[in-house]
């Protein structure tokens, strides 16, 4: 069955991952989606270095359909955050070339959001005008803006807390007010940088689920960095792993689990367990550098 | 921390507050007594009943130091405001324009590192012995406290706020004024308090040099008449008016800065 992705510095490596999945996403993961070009992203032999020769990423090709929700996994410093800032126009490409929708990345673009490790809440703002922000910041009508604010604090589950500021309330409900931010904004593609890091395990599957909710119901596309395997695996499309800088694109994993899901629900999952454990042994070869995948 | 903490703290701080009280008695009855025994000269000490008869007279009867208050209070004022908007418009063009910091460097070092009190001789000079040469000197105390603290506040602004709102689609001019300026006003606050001490402490250095109203003339008035009593009335007063106005900053900035 054909794949829609490419990887081109490991085309072997992307040819054996064809075969040791057996059901991609296209097929029974319940995802099926048509090839959508709103949203879509791609990323052709971009390699970015950093004064002192520091050579982040390596020849990384990429693509990620409209709608698709795609998680990069890697060891520390091995360039996952760099390809993400690079995505949101934070960073100049160098060599190579990225396209969202179609255009160049550019700071700012109202088709793209971007979600932080840390809140970022301004602290001198209330809950509401925290999720609203973007919307200010891009000359939405307030009736507009302040609705659909209040619809996402509603779906995070912080209806009732509108009025409190960042300081009231908890990390977890800080990030979900982040979350709410981010999804407030009509944007296309998503860029969440390891959005739930900070967050203990039990906080941090209450948020995947929200944020499963929220991306089911509107099918953006996203790109998630993440340390956290079981969180790529529970969340994403497709799982693309790192090598040990310099970053490298050494597989690509489909996930055909079943949608809906539930990150709660998965644990039980053996086929959960069992993409787990194979997305493990390519983050460990990644740490070797990928030289051997 | 629990109940019986609590309970505890409360007990502690009602014996603090009875150990203060009982060590002001002791010490005024200590002063009072040293004061008529003539044990030390009350031309140095004065008298504690004669200290608070100067303040009841110079309040409720012939409210001389409301009326010399008000002198010093209109300067300060004048003074504070002067500072705080020439300290905050100049801590903002550095920030936003930092080649003009750099233009502006070696007058603003020497000016911030001359003792500004020597410039009193020239103020009053300029501006004469009324407002003009204490809020002279009070501004020039207040300026360069609230530029400082406007530069670390606007300079300290979390990046990860500018790059998220680079990211929301925010341009340069919305970043600095919904981003920047307003992270910026916890520490011009702090600055604004320390800015307001020291433009009352200019006002009043400037009427001990030279002037017509006032409570530092006042001040330099009873001390060259060998009225001690009504030096540490002022004094008292004065440590009194200095703690309403920074009670007076701090209630502002707990309704502003109510999200802290």
């Amino acid at each position: 069955m054909p794949h829609e992705y490419e990887v081109r510095n490991e085309e072997s490596v992307l040819s054996e991952n064809m075969e040791t999945v057996a059901a991609p996403l296209s097929g029974g993961g319940g995802t099926a989606k048509p090839e959508d070009a709103h949203g879509a992203i791609d990323i052709k032999a971009v390699t970015h270095e950093f004064p002192g020769n520091v050579l982040a990423v390596s020849d990384a090709n990429l693509r990620v359909r409209g709608g698709e929700f795609v998680s990069i996994v890697g060891p520390s410093g091995c360039g996952k955050t760099t390809l993400l800032n690079l995505l949101a126009g934070l960073i100049d490409v160098q060599t190579g070339s990225i396209s969202l929708a179609g255009s160049p990345p550019k700071a700012g673009r109202h088709d793209v959001a971007y979600m932080l490790a840390r809140d970022c809440l301004f602290p001198w703002r209330t809950a509401l005008s925290n999720a609203t922000l973007g919307g200010e910041f891009r000359g939405v009508p307030k009736k507009e803006r302040v609705q659909r604010a209040r619809d996402m604090l509603r779906k995070v589950g912080l209806s009732g807390f509108e009025n409190n500021y960042p300081k009231a309330l908890s990390h977890g409900m800080r990030q979900r007010v982040a979350l709410a931010r981010t999804f407030s904004l009509s944007s296309s593609i998503l860029l969440m940088d390891e959005p739930f890091g900070a967050l203990d395990a039990q906080t941090k599957l209450q948020l995947e689920d929200v944020l499963l909710d929220l991306w089911t119901e509107e099918r953006r596309t996203v790109v998630f960095i993440t340390h956290d395997l079981n969180e790529a695996v529970t969340l994403s499309d497709r799982v693309i792993v790192m090598s040990a800088r310099p970053g490298r694109i050494i597989k690509d994993i489909p996930i055909p689990l079943e949608r809906p899901r539930s990150a709660r629900a998965l644990q039980k999952d053996p086929l959960y367990h069992e993409i787990y454990a194979e997305v493990w042994t390519w983050l460990e070869q990644g740490l070797n550098g990928g030289d051997d995948g | 921390m629990d109940e019986n903490n609590q309970r505890w703290m409360k007990g502690d701080g009602l014996y603090v507050l009875i150990a203060q009280v009982v060590a002001l008695a002791l010490f005024l009855f200590l002063w009072e007594w040293a004061s008529r025994e003539r044990i030390i000269d009350p031309i140095f000490i004065g008298q504690p009943t004669k200290i608070f008869a100067y303040l009841y007279n110079g309040t409720l009867v012939d409210p001389i130091l409301f009326r010399e208050a008000f002198w010093t209070l209109a300067a300060t004022g004048a003074a504070f405001f002067l500072g705080i908007v020439a300290g905050i418009l100049f801590g903002l063009l550095f920030v936003v324009w930092p080649v003009s910091e750099k233009f502006f460097d070696p007058l603003f070092s020497g000016l911030n590192a001359l003792p500004r009190i020597a410039l009193a001789p020239l103020f009053l000079l300029w501006f004469g012995l009324g407002l003009g040469s204490k809020i002279a000197l009070g501004f020039s105390l207040t300026f360069f406290i609230i530029l400082n603290n406007t530069i670390a506040g606007a300079r300290s602004v979390d990046t990860d706020w500018i790059v998220l709102s680079r990211m929301l689609g925010a341009n340069k001019a919305t970043t600095f004024f919904k981003v920047t300026l307003i992270s910026a006003v916890p520490t011009i606050f702090s600055g604004l308090r320390l800015g307001l001490i020291y433009a009352l402490l200019g006002v009043i250095a400037s009427e001990i040099i030279a002037a017509q109203r006032g409570l530092g003339q006042l001040l330099t008035y009873l001390a060259g008449t060998f009225d001690t009593n009504g030096v540490f009335a002022v004094l008292f007063f004065l440590a009194i008016m200095s703690v309403i106005l920074m009670k007076f900053m701090s209630w502002i900035e707990a309704r502003l800065l109510r999200w802290r």
